[in-house]
């Protein structure tokens, strides 16, 4: 595993667990968190998960399993303006096989819920 | 208990960067306010970022201010100052990327006021990866690739490299002993990012740093 790569999930399970935080007001175990990511948001997913693992045990919100929802980019091919969807960078288009494109989205990196432990509520 | 009120799940639909963009924004209308255009610049370690800004220093003079980002030392600091630039140095402690907030604080300590100042780059920690996610409130974002890395690098560190405004090929006085492929390099970045400009320099010659220079100078003096 690449350590700076790690080093960038650290700090974002870091700003993740204080986003929870304060949307919650409080800390409490919690059964599951919602999350989305893009695939060209440069986040990897396993090195997120292992850190954000440690990070909210450390910050006293349990052991969540964290639920990832990998969506899928939307570009444009500026070769033959076909719009269309990749699950990476390096997924050329459908319709000519040009890179040539043009990102419309698939950066994003959201906390979208999180579930509560039983009688936290 | 009944089991319907036990599951209890809180909507928060919150952007995980939406602190950073925060502050990015207010780094953005700081600078922007005082007339100041602000470049971001990402490269591997040794890539020569701080040899790009030392022969800008000499181009601009006290027009420019740097912040150097590193994990540890204040040497890339000391190399801009006897430049001829004032220079603030983030000490990351380990970070591996700047973020806009850490700029932030290194605007505050700066004096933004000198009407002489029109100018100021921030060299990022050296690496690929962890820096291209995070907005510091640049106008311009601009990677350096040096030759000995090699022309592949482009493609195996997309995300960098779709995210950038100008891409500087830099050491091109090295460009004879290596099988680096510039327009294999111009092609494969282009393909990721059509709208990318793209200057070849060597630090260390000079060679292509005044037409860099002077493009950079017409973003905020044109
Ligand atoms: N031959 C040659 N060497 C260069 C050139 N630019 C920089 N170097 C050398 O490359 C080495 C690294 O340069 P730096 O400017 O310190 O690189 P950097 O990207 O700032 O490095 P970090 O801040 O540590 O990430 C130094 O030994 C420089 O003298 C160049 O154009 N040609
Ligand atoms: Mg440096
Ligand atoms: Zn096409």
């Amino acid at each position: 595993m690449n350590g700076g790569a790690t080093m960038h999930e650290l700090s974002l399970a870091h700003d993740m667990t204080r986003i929870i935080g304060n949307a919650l007001g409080r800390k409490v175990h919690l059964d599951r968190v919602n999350i989305t990511i893009g695939p060209l948001s440069g986040i990897s997913p396993e090195s997120l998960r292992f850190c954000f693992t440690e990070v909210a045990k450390i910050e006293g919100f349990g052991e969540p399993e964290l639920v990832i929802n990998l969506t899928r980019a939307k570009l444009i091919c500026l070769d033959c303006d076909t719009e269309y969807e990749a699950k990476d960078f390096y997924q050329g288009c459908p319709g000519c096989g040009s890179i040539s494109r043009r990102i419309l989205s698939g950066r994003e990196f959201t906390v979208d819920s999180v579930e509560l432990e039983e009688g936290n509520d | 208990m009944c089991d319907e009120v036990t599951e209890q799940k809180v909507d928060i639909t919150t952007s995980v960067m939406s602190k950073n963009d925060r502050f990015a924004a207010d780094n953005r209308e700081l600078l922007g306010g005082k007339g100041i255009y602000t470049l971001n610049l990402i490269s591997s370690p040794g890539a020569g970022k701080t040899a790009v800004l030392e022969s800008m220093a000499r181009f601009f003079g006290p027009r420019m201010a740097v912040i150097e980002g590193d994990i540890q030392t204040r040497r890339d600091a000391e190399r801009i100052e006897k430049a001829g630039c004032q220079a603030w140095q983030i000490e990351t402690g380990g970070a591996c990327h700047l973020d806009a907030h850490a700029v932030n604080h290194a605007l505050s300590h700066m004096n933004l006021d000198p009407d002489s100042l029109q100018l100021m780059a921030i060299e990022n920690v050296g690496n690929l990866i962890c820096p291209s996610g995070y907005d510091l409130g640049e106008d311009m974002r601009i990677g350096l690739l040096s030759v000995p890395e090699g022309d592949d690098k482009i493609l195996k560190y997309p995300s960098l490299f779709s995210s950038i405004n100008v891409l500087v090929i830099n050491k091109m006085d090295l460009i004879s002993h290596l099988d680096f492929d510039v327009d294999r390099a111009i092609d494969e970045c282009r393909s990721l990012n059509p709208d990318v400009l793209v200057f070849t320099v060597s630090a260390k010659t000079g060679e292509g740093m005044e037409e860099f220079c002077g493009f950079v100078e017409n973003q905020f003096s044109g």
